[in-house]
């Protein structure tokens, strides 16, 4: 918008080059709205968006402080092990033992089972609960985010967040050994190893429980009810393994506990030894994972927005 | 249910209103366009694209702003706006700068940091217009945008929808059951019944050359109709006079011949002329008719020369 003979420097107003006077004529600039005419970034720009929101929203991160207690209350809680074993020895001079051999990566899961099921339960089912409540999922898929980009999206916002707490207390683990090791850079090329392991004993963990949690999360739009029903599956599954083990007396079946399961095939990930049958746990774990993907991309596929 | 059903319809004008009653197809239709609900058959374009084949492409160049309540109310509007630009493929920076601009347009630049669930109604419809201008779209879809809005949040809306197709360029298709709403903010209205076509003609009609008038003057209103009359008599025109309750005299024709009369022998009377209109039936008695008219009788369309460049829709189902 152009308003010829007003206008000062604040709103465009030009000066002579010669005098330095202010010209006569001046430009008055809309600020307020123009078309946009620049370059598009691809779809992975606009998925990885989708999953740094979605990350960041259940944590509490630039809601009001309210949000932010519980989720960082269980992180705390969840870290606090990982730190305590290491902190021993390094505020501690006395001490002789290592952060591993006061507690075992197998160990740390496991001590952080309860934690990671309350954190989960929290946040994963209500990434999708809350497009659902919300009604959101219209202006989602108004915009050139397609079905397929949204689930895949949503997945791995919750395998993040679930990466979170259980691969963060081991990396914690790790790194604390290194820094308490005598001879650090010996110890890390001793147990460079280890790394891989750690990854890929967190990704079954967490890929078990991001795609249960999403599961549940998709059949219903009020988060109490997939919270509900989430912990039901991960805290009465475990009292049926435990029953099927002692009717039929053998504790193979302990395999099928949702609960436990992907924390001992992690176990096994880690190379120590396994309990109970490591194929049953398997078979578990590919028939939620598997399942689960395909229950969500079912979900959604549509695209519709109710 | 019959979620519409035979609609054929182009829409060319920078502001296109679609009216009809609850459950007449608009909402659907616009849906349609986004893809959000399949289309069973027949063909939907929009901006030239395939509706059903270019969706992406389709989906970044409409905003949609749906008329059911549909933000997360844990979200700052600032953070919405963010968010869904960088879904529809702007860059951080970009996405930032635009939202900012397009909630100072839409006037909700103060409360664009707090949550959305603690804003008005008035300003959660304007925060639902902000995302889907944020990406600077060719074409937006409002549904129902001024509903729910007190008096003085339903002008604000209409004022604004007005300023995107006038002076910004943007092309605008909203739905409304409410004619006035129509009338303020569109330059072409589509009447939708039962999921057909029942009418399609501009807001704003050129007076028809020769057609019926309504004329009132001071004065003996009968004696000034029986001169009228005669002097309409004496030079052969074949005028109908019907003067009325309400103060109106009717003629059923006016070439220029007989305006001219009317003017001389007001002259030549010494009365005031206080009103000489047109009676073509008004975009009212347009639609009124229109929505009276059953599934599958004609279209009292009317030719409007289209703008070039603008967004076409063809549904046939």
């Amino acid at each position: 918008m152009s308003v010829p003979g007003t206008g000062s420097p604040a709103t465009g107003g030009t000066r002579d080059e010669v005098g330095g006077r202010q010209s006569s004529r001046a430009v008055l600039h809309d600020i307020r709205y123009s078309r946009f005419s620049g370059q598009l970034r691809s779809r992975a720009s606009s998925v990885a968006d989708l999953v740094r929101t979605d990350v960041m929203r259940p944590l509490g991160l630039r809601r009001s402080a309210g949000a932010k207690v519980w989720p960082f209350l269980l992180l705390a809680a969840a870290y606090l092990p990982a730190l305590a074993v290491v902190a021993v020895p390094l505020l501690v001079p006395g001490v002789p033992l290592e952060p591993l051999e006061m507690l075992s990566y197998s160990a740390l899961l496991a001590t952080d089972t309860m934690v990671l099921l309350a954190f989960v339960a929290t946040t994963v089912p209500s990434l999708l609960t809350r497009d659902r409540r919300d009604r959101v999922l219209s202006l989602y898929f108004a915009t050139a985010l397609s079905p397929g980009e949204y689930v895949l999206g949503k997945a791995l916002a919750a395998l993040s967040l679930v990466l979170i707490i259980v691969l963060g207390p081991l990396l914690v683990l790790f790194g604390g050994s290194v820094i308490s090791a005598d001879a650090p850079g010996e110890w890390l090329a001793e147990h460079a190893g280890d790394l891989p392991r750690l990854v890929g004993a967190a990704l079954v963990v967490g890929g078990f429980h991001a795609v249960l949690g999403l599961l549940v999360g998709s059949l219903t739009s009020r988060r109490v009810f997939a919270v509900g029903g989430y912990l039901a599956v991960v805290l009465v599954g475990p009292a049926l393994a435990v029953l099927l083990a002692n009717v039929l007396g053998d504790d193979g079946w302990l395999g099928l506990d949702p609960a436990s399961g992907p924390m001992r095939l992690a176990t096994r990930v880690l190379g120590d030894p396994m309990e109970g049958s490591g194929a049953l746990a398997w078979g578990m774990w590919g028939v939620v994972v598997g399942g689960g993907s395909l229950g969500l991309w079912l979900r959604y596929r549509g695209g519709r927005d109710s | 249910m019959r979620a519409l059903d035979g609609l054929s319809v182009r829409l060319t004008s920078p502001a296109t209103g679609l009216l009809g009653a609850n459950g007449a197809g608009k909402s659907t239709l616009m849906r349609a366009a986004l893809g959000l609900i399949p289309v069973d058959s027949g063909s939907l374009r929009v901006l030239g694209l395939d509706a059903r084949r270019q969706r992406r492409e389709l989906r970044r160049r409409i905003g949609f702003m749906p008329e059911h309540a549909c933000l997360p109310v844990d979200m700052s509007a600032q953070d919405l706006c963010v968010h869904l630009a960088r879904l529809r493929g702007l860059g951080r920076r970009d996405a930032v700068r635009r939202a900012s601009e397009v909630l100072f347009a839409v006037g909700l630049e103060e409360e664009r940091r707090r949550p959305v669930g603690t804003y008005s109604l008035g300003m959660r419809q304007r925060t639902k217009l902000a995302q889907a201008l944020v990406h600077g779209p060719d074409l937006v879809l409002l549904d129902e945008p001024t509903s729910g809005l007190d008096p003085a949040g339903r002008a604000e809306m209409l004022s604004i929808v007005r300023h995107l197709s006038r002076d910004l360029g943007v092309h605008v298709v909203t739905s409304s059951h409410v004619l006035d709403d129509i009338e303020r903010t569109c330059d072409e209205v589509v009447v939708v019944h039962a999921g057909r076509l029942a009418a399609q003609r501009p807001v704003v009609l050129a007076p028809r050359r020769g057609g019926p008038v309504a004329l009132r003057v001071t004065g003996d209103l009968a004696a000034f109709a029986a001169v009228l009359a005669q002097r309409l008599e004496a030079v052969g025109e074949r005028v109908v006079l019907a003067p009325r309750e309400d103060g109106d005299i009717g003629l059923d024709r006016s070439s220029d011949r007989v305006l001219d009369l009317v003017r001389d022998l007001a002259a030549e009377r010494r009365v005031g002329l206080l009103r000489l209109s047109s009676e073509d039936a008004g975009l009212e008695e347009t639609v009124v008719a229109a929505m009276a008219t059953t599934a599958g009788a004609g279209v009292p369309a009317l030719p409007e020369p289209g703008r070039p460049g603008g967004q076409e829709a063809v549904v046939r189902r």
